[in-house]
């Protein structure tokens, strides 16, 4: 069962990046996602944090140099180094300020350290970014709701 | 019988004596051989470092700034750099050859500049590079009471080139005597007498130790035999490795100021600016050189001996083949490629220090800060820091030009932080910034004049269902009971200006609307959110409060401003980034914290009345297109009797705090605007920031409001400004006047541009 709704919700999740991954980061709005299989999604993201954590850290930057330093918070992070992950992640936050791709991971970051005011402190103010993608805007909801 | 006993009693008695004597001498040298070996040869000072810069792909980085940097790196602009510490900047192109800093491997790169960010980085194949990082500078070091500096190099750090060296000219044979050689000593006698002066010490390395570890340069029998005996005794307890380590980390190489520096690694930052793993043969030689006598061949102080001792210490190595003929032939013409002096030097920025001291006590026993040999890595921007200290300065050089030598000892401080995660990136605490003495960046608590104001009218537009930007205040003649007294608020024009829009009287900074104001959201209100915006005082309970009777010091102060930058994200000011141990572990970090305390749509709305200020208030004289890049905002502040002159204002990425005053608090002829204001003017001016992203806020629209009284207007009509409300509060009503110009049909091409303008200001989702 469990298999299947990850599926669904994969299937979901692609028709929304197929709209929204466009690197323009211009929100569309007119996206065709059944509401069932969206609302899912979002349970699923909600619920299962390995799951989320998985789409976290797929979400990357345009920068090459953001991408590599990414690369390597990202593998803290699984390491469970979490100062390690940080450090990494604030270097490339003085890099570029604009990107939600590190938001996202700041609020995962946190939210895995267990400051959840911070997690979400986090997510609001990636969501006050211009140029992120409905995709990026929706994963950030979740934090929102821990 | 009994004589023969009586001797031979006597004669026992003396040799056990003698055998005890000896013994205890032995157990004595050996306590402090062992202790001071493991003791004091290893503490080293924490040091404290600025960031480090590093170039990636999309930095931001005013070009200017970074040449100013590499200056301050002592990195030397040549023709074609082809060796560490050297550069070439021309066309918005960098050819840089790094020193290597941690992980950051020396070597050349061109980095590619257009319109002060960083297109490309490519390395000497011409293969692209992600990231590169310049070495930071060392801003001070918390030192011991004797003022040993070192930086402590274990056995894999050291070069094998530095071994051989060392060994060569101080002791051949280090690897086969016992800590004693009398080879050594008859073979450096001869060789003394056949060169005619003496190029070889007789002593081996070993003796070398004990007499600096223990002994004054005395020279007598009983301290030759306490050596020798020490020197044996460290033969017997360490390996030789253990013994060549200790004096390569200890050795004493040059005294700096009140600063001592001791050992390898120390000398090669001291002399060199890098690690000695970079160092060069020639440049080893002239380190190893120096041991004979430090002050003697000082090549700063007298470079000619230093090079004659540098090619004879070169000659050796030639005659033991650790370096062929002709690499000695061109070694020896090569310059010394030591860094000016003022590199590195004892603590440069004393407020900063302070700061950064006072937060370390919080968590190290003063103890672990000068023996652990801690690296602090802080968030110090040492152009930006040297561009605000002489901002101040400069500033205040003209305001005595302007009014006279009254203001000769007129003091001040300044603070610049990053708006987004609260890095402090520099900081003074006074006017001559070198000078230690009273930090007035966290010591100097004063009243905050109109710097209050924009956190009493935030307090209102936050009961956004009360208050929005074109709500009507009353700046007429206010009289109140306080204290037993009658409190009669004044204008700074002396004027009553009747009824006026909420922030018409903000950046006009009207006294009396604001106080009526914080009289109506009370004192409670106000307090709660000082302690949101990250001030942690009571607020006491009189209404002079409420038009800046109010005191903080700058520190405090850019705090709370620095929730109201960040659009309401709490974010503790942070002057260190993190603390590593000499394994290169971090010990202890500050990362990034952050809390939303208030929302962002009624900070926008404050922001958007502190822009004013640049616009048409007291911060005027920017252009429309600059204001917009920076999207910056500010507020003057000038304390009763104008005894405090203050400005805080963000642009783009920096916000940044200024006072001045005097500190027996006696009245100045200036005002924020004339005085403050003019010290961040020339440091903006001067270090041109980066413009931060704009927010995207779908719940603000910008309405037409006419700056008389607050109600609907329309883009033809006079007197009208585009004034952001968070929808649903906008005004409604146009009054009969403005019916027919707020009306008035645009032409297509004003539609179209509407449109847009709609698209880009307000943002989707």
């Amino acid at each position: 069962m469990k298999v299947f709704a990850k599926f669904l919700a994969l299937l979901s999740i692609f028709s929304i990046i197929s709209c929204a991954s466009n690197q323009n980061n211009r929100d569309i709005s007119n996206y065709v996602v059944p509401v069932n299989d969206f609302s899912k999604t979002v349970e699923l993201l909600i619920s299962d944090k390995n799951f989320l954590e998985d789409e976290i850290l797929k979400i990357n930057s345009n920068n090459p140099s953001v991408q590599r330093i990414i690369k390597s918070a990202d593998d803290y992070l699984r390491q469970e180094n979490y100062i390690a992950a940080n450090s990494e992640l604030e270097r490339a936050y003085r890099i570029t300020k604009r990107d939600g791709s590190l938001y996202l991971r700041l609020a995962h970051l946190r939210y895995k350290q267990g400051l959840l005011k911070e997690s979400e402190s986090f997510a609001s103010k990636g969501l006050l970014l211009l140029n992120i993608s409905s995709w990026e805007r929706l994963l950030l909801n979740v934090y929102l709701k821990n | 019988m009994k004589f023969k006993l009586t001797i031979s009693f006597v004669l026992g008695f003396i040799g056990v004596s003698i055998l005890t004597f000896v013994a205890a001498l032995v157990a004595v040298i050996d306590f402090r051989v062992t202790s001071k070996l493991e003791g004091v040869l290893w503490t080293v000072p924490a040091k404290i470092y600025s960031r480090p810069l590093e170039l990636a792909e999309g930095v931001n980085i005013n070009p200017d700034n970074l040449i100013k940097e590499l200056d301050m790196l002592s990195y030397i602009s040549v023709k074609g750099p082809d060796s560490p510490g050297e550069f070439n900047f021309s066309k918005n192109n960098l050819k840089i050859f790094l020193r290597g800093y941690l992980d950051q491997k020396p070597g050349l790169f061109q980095v590619a500049l257009e319109d002060s960010q960083v297109k490309s980085i490519r390395n000497q194949l011409g293969l692209p590079e992600d990231l590169i990082r310049l070495e930071p500078t060392v801003i001070g070091g918390m030192y011991p009471a004797h003022m040993e500096d070192r930086v402590l190099l274990n056995w894999p750090e050291v070069p094998q080139k530095l071994v051989d060296t060392i060994l060569a000219v101080e002791d051949q044979d280090f690897f086969n005597h016992y800590g004693i050689s009398f080879k050594s000593i008859s073979r450096a006698l001869l060789k003394n007498i056949q060169a005619g002066e003496v190029e070889q010490g007789g002593s081996t390395i070993t003796q070398q130790l004990a007499k600096s570890l223990f002994f004054s340069s005395e020279q007598t029998i009983r301290r030759k035999v306490m050596e020798a005996i020490a020197s044996l005794l460290i033969e017997f307890h360490y390996t030789k490795e253990e013994i060549l380590l200790a004096y390569i980390n200890d050795v004493f190489l040059a005294q700096s100021g009140r600063r001592a520096i001791h050992g390898f690694g120390m000398g090669a930052q001291h002399f060199f600016g890098t690690s000695i793993s970079n160092l060069s043969t020639d440049q080893i030689a002239l380190l190893v050189g120096m041991l004979k006598g430090p002050s003697l061949y000082n090549p700063r102080r007298n470079p000619k001996n230093a090079t004659a001792r540098r090619n004879l210490v070169l000659g050796i190595l030639s005659k033991n083949n650790k370096i062929s003929v002709s690499a000695f032939e061109n070694l020896k013409d090569k310059g010394l490629g030591i860094t000016p002096p003022n590199y590195r030097a004892e603590i440069k920025y004393p407020a900063f220090h302070d700061i950064v001291r006072l937060e370390l006590q919080k968590n190290f026993a003063d103890k672990d800060l000068r023996t652990k040999g801690l690296s602090i890595e802080t968030n110090l921007d040492p152009v930006l820091q040297s561009s605000l200290e002489k901002s101040l300065a400069s500033t205040k050089t003209q305001l005595i030009k302007k009014y006279g030598n009254r203001l000769d000892d007129l003091e001040g401080a300044a603070i610049a932080v990053d708006i987004s995660n609260g890095e402090i990136k520099a900081v003074t605490g006074s006017t001559t910034p070198s000078s230690y003495g009273f930090n007035r960046s966290i010591n100097a608590i004063r009243p905050i004049g109109s710097l209050v104001k924009p956190l009493i009218y935030l307090t209102a537009l936050d009961k956004y269902d009360e208050y929005n930007l074109s709500t009507i205040l009353d700046d007429s003649k206010l009289s109140l009971a306080s204290g037993g007294e009658i409190w009669e608020p004044d204008n700074f024009d002396k004027k009553f200006h009747g009824k006026i829009p909420l922030h018409v009287a903000l950046w006009q900074s009207y006294n009396i609307a604001s106080a009526r104001l914080g009289l109506e959201v009370g004192f409670e209100s106000v307090e709660d959110m000082f302690l949101d915006l990250g001030i942690q005082k009571e607020v006491p309970n009189y209404p002079s409060v409420f038009i800046g009777s109010f005191e903080l010091s700058p520190y405090d102060a850019i705090q709370a401003y620095q929730t109201i930058a960040g659009d309401g994200f709490y974010t503790p000011l942070r002057s260190i980034r993190q603390i590593k141990d000499t394994d290169g572990e971090i010990e202890l970090s500050y990362p990034y914290s952050i809390e939303q305390r208030v929302r962002p749509e009624p900070i926008s709305l404050i922001k958007f009345a502190m822009q004013q200020s640049f616009v048409r208030g007291t911060a005027r004289g920017y252009s429309k297109k600059q204001i917009e890049m920076w999207n910056a905002g500010g507020k003057t502040g000038t304390s009763d009797d104008q005894r405090d002159s203050w400005f805080v204002g963000f642009a783009g990425e920096i916000l940044v705090l200024v006072w001045l005053g005097f500190d027996d608090n006696r009245q100045t002829p200036l005002t924020g605007r004339t005085g403050a204001f003019q010290v961040w003017k020339t440091f903006i001016d001067d270090i041109k920031p980066a413009a931060i992203p704009r927010t995207s806020l779908p719940r603000i629209q910008y309405v037409w409001t006419d700056m008389k009284d607050g109600l609907r207007s329309g883009e033809k009509c006079d007197n009208s400004l585009l004034v952001p409300f968070i929808k649903g509060t906008e005004p409604k009503f146009v009054p009969d006047v403005r019916k027919k110009c707020a009306t008035r049909g645009k032409t297509p091409r004003e539609s179209v541009m509407d449109k847009l303008k709609g698209i880009f200001e307000g943002g989707q989702g």
